[in-house]
């Protein structure tokens, strides 16, 4: 909602109140104040000059050679408007002022002749769209005199961010009744009364065949009409909150609706057949419907029309139609003002995808009882200013005439609610002040009538929010809540996910967070087949673009596009993860299964901004994934669900988007809750990615379900360790993984550990055979081992190795 | 005592035990070995003269041997250029709306408030109806919604996971739900996604001063204990009496910048008390308890405390950006 200072200030006195005061006072009242914007900025430079005479320049056709006065001097000017004439009083920009638009006026010879000055038309001054002319200024006015001063154009636009609670707002009148109401100064109307219409002796008639949906109409004839531009005085106002003037009868009812908050429709008379206005749906031959705006309008048999005796000319309070507009021509005008049901305006509105200033209003609530003094401040308006006259009686239909709501208010419920003390007179005061009537004032309970133009007032507690209002958010005291102690329960998958990520980050992984819907092409790129699971969407009825036109079923996607553009931006070497929701789509109209995974993805080097003279250039693989499951898998401590989770290599069974010959799943027994591999190389392809990419993905939900291993203390060992190392020659394609577990195996033996320290193929190694160098920690709780137990244990270890494995031992060592 | 300084390598220590503390021809040995000639009366004197010089060099050539066995380590330090930087294993970081997001429920759990998390598709009925924002509400304009159907949809804030707990748990309550939450709207100030934590509290006897001491402190925990708050009316269909929170520019301390679009004042949330409709939905008498809830946008505030100008980044996960927090 936007209005003028000026305009205001006719409704209730603004001295003393500076804009940015009342801006401020307006938002601590609840009407927030978007903008403060001084109007006629730099105007006050431009002056009004009178054109003493006008000679044809003697080198061009189209300009005229000026004398001007400009209050001080006279001076010559060359001027191209057409209306230029002798005796003109308009405006001037001498040299060295600025036009609104930026442009600096100098001192110029016109074809040979010297100029000093220009004389403005309207929009050259960013007054008004009118470009016809120069501004013909009324001829009474001194010259020298600053147009600001001339116009008096000093003046404020303000824009309130309206919330929908508050259609009496939508309106200068509203704004007007705020101020009056917090500065108790008088509020005046430019029309206090309107006659009575009993709908006799004129020559039309309203037939309101929905009455729940338009609860009252009201409609005047007027006659004798002329159609011609508004005065300046309105039409800046129009300019000034942003509506492009159009005619005086246009112009009436955008102004009237924007001082009252009152919707109002003018038809050209003549276009209503058989003079019949009647209030109904569309009929199924009423075909379709041309609205002002020249688009031709499906009609749905739930909409609400306004039409003559034959068919529509109005979509209701939402827009007039083409034929019955109001033009040049026109000379009898059927005015309506009428009030309709908000839910079914709102609903035609958006089915129309036609927003407009008056079903803006009527959805949100326009005071029913309003429509009379609205339609006689507009009435009085165009007599004034189109000449025209108006039938001393009209129609006032009024179906759905309402008592005013009435409500009882507890003063110990305002005071507990907003922990304050106020007294029942105090608390009637405030409410008194914005027109609410009250009785009881002294009682525990006040009786509150409620204004028709506050529909959001309907129960107790808007009474204490206005209340609250009026006494200021600021002013209530600040306390804290006493509410009992408590420990609530902590939701274990989110302790989790919090663990986990920072796990990842301890490892150098950056946490990326992606958008939840993606585009769908990511499963195609996923190279995942038509009946993979996670092909089953959801899909959004509404998305902003195909990018964005599906939940995720995966988070792989949405990291690797992360990679693309961190590796297109000069960053190759990158570690990220996201915990977030995949979602599952369940069968029709229920919610998909929401399910928190986790990926993780690394690429380029291995420590990733280290200095290289530390780790020399080392490229991450995939057992830098493998490590950061094991990292999370030991730190949080995770069990399967009998005996320890396992990283097992794949061969066949990978999923399609990853690299076949190097696929490791971590399974709880022979369920896979995690994966890891490098990404396929068709994928990075697709991607333009140009290195290896390795991820590992997990499902969390899953591992929130395995057990937790508990803190046990075992004693620190008493006795000392022996340390065996071996080296096997074992065929390639030993994994070395096995020959670790093999020696694991021994526990019983007192084998506390084992690590690989190295594997080596290559000369001097016969082909198809590799090295393992193991190290294994022997140790006893009981004793301090002896080398000739140690060594029997050993051999006996590396025997059962070579059996089991082909291997033998590497000659020299 | 002067050849013991001169020694630099533990080689030369045994030729100098073997010369001065030997026992067969070490020069103080022999000198003990002596005292006998002396007379009887300088015996004592010359005896206790003797024995302090050799337990001088004695602890001197002990000293001496320490400090040669130390000198290798020693010299291989002296190599290490120590304007290096130091070794160190990269570590990554939490996205900084993650970071913000956890400051915030930290600060509310050390209020006792409880987190709790929703799905992120929502029924029309928990993110609107249950709210009091019934179809066809003008109030329904001011969450563009995405939907899924007629009646499932992208929740538009986490709100419904008030009505969520208020159906299965009875007051005392407090709690916050942080999450993701999805708007059709996309611009250089909007993300169609973002995350919020809403909150709230119900018992008996909350009044609207209570939501100002917990707001305010809140916010006073997340940018400084003497920041300007203030409070001014609004409208949310599930509370009553609404309320916005503003808080003193951060950026310009309240003087007036482009932020705060020159008026000194931030707006940073949104709260209330809860609507006496949503209190009768879920069971409870309005009469016998009442509560506040809360919703505030986890990019804004990142962004006003990291300096942070354009939302669009939070989601491109550009390491120039992640990095930086």
């Amino acid at each position: 909602m936007k209005f003028t200072l000026s305009w205001l200030s006719t409704f209730v006195s603004t001295k003393d109140l500076a804009p940015e005061a009342l801006a401020e006072k307006l938002t601590m009242l609840g009407l927030e104040v978007d903008a403060v914007t001084p109007l006629y900025q730099g105007l006050d430079q431009i002056i009004t000059a009178k054109v003493l005479t006008v000679k044809k320049h003697p080198n061009a056709d189209r300009l005229s050679l000026c004398e001007v006065d400009t209050g001080e001097e006279t001076v010559p000017v060359v001027c191209g408007a057409p209306n230029v004439h002798q005796g003109m009083v308009t405006a001037m920009a001498r040299p060295g002022v600025r036009l609104p638009d930026g442009t600096k006026i100098k001192k110029a010879k016109v074809r040979g002749e010297q100029s000093l000055g220009m004389l403005c038309s309207a929009r050259e001054l960013g007054l008004s769209e009118d470009h016809q002319g120069i501004m013909e200024l009324d001829a009474m006015l001194a010259p020298g005199v600053a147009l600001t001063e001339a116009l008096d154009l000093n003046d404020t636009m303000i824009e309130v961010d309206l919330t929908p609670n508050r259609p009496d707002c939508a309106s200068v009148l509203g704004i007007a009744r705020e101020v009056a109401g917090f500065t108790g100064r008088p509020l005046h109307l430019p029309v206090e009364s309107s006659p009575v219409l009993d709908g006799s002796g004129i020559d039309f008639s309203v037939t309101i065949e929905e009455p729940s949906l338009c609860p009252r109409y009201s409609a005047r004839k007027l006659t004798n009409v002329t159609i011609g531009p508004s005065p300046w005085w309105l039409q800046r106002q129009l300019l000034a909150v942003g509506l492009r003037p159009i005619n005086n009868i246009v112009d009436c009812t955008n102004f009237v609706m924007l001082e009252y908050g009152q919707p109002l429709h003018a038809f050209d008379f003549k276009k209503i057949r058989q003079g019949k206005i009647v209030v109904r749906r569309p009929r199924e031959n009423d075909g379709t419907f041309t609205t002002l705006d020249g688009v031709e309008r499906t009609l749905e048999p739930d909409m609400l029309m306004i039409c003559d005796g034959e068919g529509p000319v109005a979509v209701a309070g939402v827009m007039g139609g083409m034929e019955s507009e109001v033009t040049e021509t026109t000379t009898e005008v059927l005015l309506e003002s009428a009030c309709f049901d908000p839910v079914s305006i709102r609903k035609t509105a958006r089915r129309l995808n036609l927003p407009s200033e008056a079903s803006y209003r009527f959805e949100r609530g326009v005071d029913p009882n309003i429509t009379l003094l609205a339609m006689e401040r507009a009435v009085q308006l165009m007599v004034e200013l189109s000449g025209a006259t108006v039938s001393d009686n009209g129609v006032d239909e009024y179906p759905g005439h309402q008592p005013l709501f009435e409500l009882d208010l507890r003063v110990d419920r305002v005071c507990r609610l907003l922990g304050l003390s106020l007294s029942s007179e105090e608390i009637a005061a405030y409410l008194q002040a914005i027109a609410f009537e009250i009785s009881g004032a002294g009682e525990p309970v006040l009786h509150v009538v409620v204004p028709s133009f506050r529909p959001d007032i309907e129960r107790e507690v808007d009474l204490v929010e206005e209340i609250a209002r009026l006494y200021g958010y600021n002013e209530i005291p600040t306390t804290m809540p006493t509410i009992a102690m408590d420990y609530p329960d902590r939701d274990p998958l989110r302790l989790l996910r919090k663990k986990v990520a920072a796990v990842c980050t301890g490892r150098g992984f950056y946490e990326a967070i992606n958008y939840s819907f993606v585009d769908e092409k990511h499963l195609d790129l996923m190279r995942l087949s038509e009946e993979d699971p996670c092909r089953k969407v959801t899909r959004l009825l509404n998305p902003l673009t195909e990018e964005q036109a599906v939940m995720r079923s995966m988070l792989l996607p949405g990291l690797l596009e992360n990679l693309q553009h961190n590796i297109n931006h000069q960053q190759p070497d990158l570690r990220l993860f996201e915990v977030g929701k995949i979602f599952i789509q369940q069968e029709e109209g229920v919610q998909p299964e929401e399910r928190y995974q986790l990926c993780a993805v690394c690429t380029g080097l291995r420590y990733p901004g280290a200095s290289p003279m530390f780790f020399s250039g080392q490229q991450s693989d995939l057992l830098d994934m493998k490590g950061l499951a094991e990292d999370i898998v030991e730190s949080l401590r995770i069990q399967g669900t009998n005996g320890p989770l396992d990283f097992v290599p794949l061969a066949d069974d990978c999923r399609p988007y990853a690299d076949s010959s190097s696929c490791i799943s971590l399974v709880d027994g022979k369920l896979e809750i995690g994966r890891m591999s490098l990404v396929h190389a068709d994928i990075l392809q697709d991607l333009g990615i140009k290195q290896p990419v390795c991820f590992f993905e997990c499902d969390l939900e899953q591992i929130n379900d395995l057990p937790v291993a508990g803190k046990q203390f075992t004693p620190i060992p008493k006795y000392p360790m022996m340390k065996r190392d071996i080296a096997l020659l074992v065929p390639d394609q030993v994994p070395a993984g096995d020959l670790l577990r093999a020696i694991r195996s021994h526990r019983a033996e007192h084998v506390e550990s084992v690590d690989i320290f190295d594997v080596y193929s290559g000369k001097p190694i016969e082909a198809g055979m590799k090295s393992v160098a193991l190290s294994v920690t022997y140790r006893s709780p009981k004793k301090t081992l002896d080398d000739v137990t140690v060594d029997r244990i050993h051999e006996k270890i590396v025997n059962s190795l070579m059996t089991s494995f082909g291997g033998r031992y590497r000659e020299g060592t | 005592m002067e050849s013991l300084q001169r020694i630099s390598r533990a080689s030369e220590l045994e030729p100098f035990r073997v010369r001065f503390l030997g026992r067969r021809g070490g020069s103080l040995t022999g000198i003990m070995r002596r005292l006998s000639e002396v007379s009887k009366e300088d015996r004592p004197q010359l005896g206790q003269l003797a024995n302090a010089v050799k337990k001088e060099i004695t602890t001197l050539f002990e000293e001496k041997k320490k400090e040669l066995a130390r000198k290798p380590g020693i010299k291989a330090d002296k190599g290490l250029d120590l304007s290096l930087p130091g070794r160190r294993i990269p570590f990554g970081k939490l996205h900084p709306v993650t970071q913000v997001m956890e400051e915030m429920c930290a600060i509310f759990e050390g209020m006792g408030f409880a987190v709790a998390e929703g799905p992120d598709v929502e029924t029309d009925h928990y993110n609107f109806e249950a709210l009091n924002i019934p179809k066809h509400h003008p109030a329904r304009d001011m969450h563009d919604t995405f939907y899924v159907s007629d009646s499932i949809l992208l929740r538009t804030h986490t709100s419904p996971m008030q009505a969520r707990i208020m159906e299965t748990k009875e007051p005392p309550l407090r709690y916050i739900a942080p999450g993701k939450v999805y708007r059709c709207d996309s611009d250089i100030t909007h993300t169609p996604m973002f995350v919020q934590v809403e909150g709230f509290l119900v018992d008996r006897d909350v009044s609207f001063s209570d939501l100002k001491g917990v707001l305010t402190s809140f916010l006073q925990q997340m940018f400084s204990k003497d920041l300007a708050v203030r409070f001014r009316p609004s409208f949310f269909p599930f509370t009553e009496p609404s309320a916005e929170v503003d808080i003193a520019c951060v950026i310009c301390g309240g003087k007036g910048c482009r932020v705060c679009k020159r008026t000194g004042w931030i707006e940073i949330l949104g709260a209330g008390l809860i609507d006496p409709e949503v209190m009768k939905m879920v069971g409870f008498d309005p009469d016998e308890f009442s509560g506040f809830a809360f919703g505030l946008g986890v990019e804004r505030i990142a962004m006003l405390k990291y300096g942070i100008n354009d939302i669009r980044l939070y989601y491109e996960n550009d390491l120039r950006f992640l990095a930086q927090f």
